[in-house]
């Protein structure tokens, strides 16, 4: 009779992501794999044979942390929306423990570098001696694309 | 005992309080309260959520680039106690504190006069856009048609003695050429 009838809410909180949040599904971090990136590409590209490991390690994403059972597979996830986000991700340099100590007021801020991510070379050519190499990106880089978009507008 | 720095909020821990998270290779993260904690481990970007220090200093909120950030530091060698050090240490952490304060107050302070200035001219372009609202353009209209015909009739009035003035001018001029012409002639003549 004129009351406000509120709804209980039963499931708060209560969403399918749960399990990934746990700590035992835990993967790595963006900031452990930028590691990665600069410092290890080629031993995680190029792993020795592992029985342990789905597709015996042979087949591995440095960007997304990811082992895969074969090559058409890899092939496949490189050519997916995670993989292109996972990229995104890693253009502008992880956040840090030491940026929040800056944010903190222990030193000044220092704004994260954009650097230019590619998809990781193939096992050959990385025996080859090609390493994945993050370049800087740079201001000038990105202004002849817009002005691009706007030639293509006005064609 | 050490006052640390929250991972998410950088804001300040004090013993006793929080959690922290040792990743699996060593690395300690530590967060002031459930609510970072929870945000990491929904793996949410500090720089994206606007409540951050991460996120402010980013988006030039506070101020970000400041000598006066130089003195806090984490050292990790203990510095022997002696009172006088220590004494100094005190008064120039007030002093720091101080002139820290002052200038991130004067930051913001910058920055909100801006604001300021642009509601400004927001204000005076709404006000010369809807001028209509305060004043209606009918107003004083019949005496403006009263004055614009008064005018008119005036111009009315004045026109006949311009031309006459034209008139006279052309006269003149044509005094003027005829005399000018009989110069010529007179010369002429002599010749």
């Amino acid at each position: 009779m004129g009351m406000v009838q509120k709804r209980k809410k039963m499931h708060s909180g209560d969403t399918h992501l749960r399990r990934r949040w746990r700590v035992r599904s835990r993967r790595r971090d963006l900031d452990q794999i930028d590691d990665d990136l600069q410092t290890k590409s080629a031993e995680l590209i190029n792993q020795q044979v592992d029985l342990e490991q789905t597709g015996f390690a042979q087949f591995y994403c440095v960007h997304c942390a990811k082992y895969f059972i074969d090559d058409h597979a890899m092939q496949a996830h490189f050519r997916t929306k995670v993989h292109k986000r996972r990229m995104k991700a890693l253009e502008l340099e992880p956040y840090t423990v030491e940026e929040a100590e800056r944010a903190a007021g222990q030193g000044s801020y220092k704004a994260p570098k954009k650097r230019v991510i590619r998809t990781q070379p193939t096992k050959e050519e990385v025996k080859k001696g090609k390493r994945i190499q993050l370049e800087e990106k740079l201001e000038e880089d990105e202004a002849p694309k817009s002005k691009r978009k706007v030639e293509k507008m006005q064609t | 005992m050490r006052i640390e720095t929250c991972y998410f909020c950088s804001s300040k821990i004090y013993p006793g309080h929080g959690i922290q998270f040792v990743r699996n290779d060593c690395k300690i993260f530590r967060f002031c309260r459930s609510k970072c904690h929870r945000a990491f481990k929904r793996k949410k970007n500090p720089r994206k959520v606007r409540w951050t220090k991460a996120h402010r200093k980013a988006a030039g909120k506070e101020l970000a680039i400041d000598p006066s950030f130089e003195f806090e530091k984490r050292r990790n060698v203990p510095v022997k106690y002696s009172r006088e050090a220590w004494q100094k240490t005190l008064d120039a952490i007030k002093k720091v504190t101080e002139i820290k304060e002052r200038r991130q107050d004067n930051f913001v302070l910058q920055r909100l006069r801006k604001g300021r200035e642009v509601e400004i001219q927001m204000d005076v372009k709404d006000v010369q856009r809807n001028i209509s609202l305060i004043r209606s353009p009918a107003a004083g209209l019949k005496e403006r048609r009263a004055r614009e015909e008064a005018q008119e009739a005036a111009l009315m009035d004045e026109d006949m003695p311009e031309e006459e003035i034209t008139y006279v001018d052309a006269r003149e001029l044509e005094k003027k050429l005829e005399e000018g012409a009989t110069m010529e002639d007179i010369e002429m003549m002599k010749a």
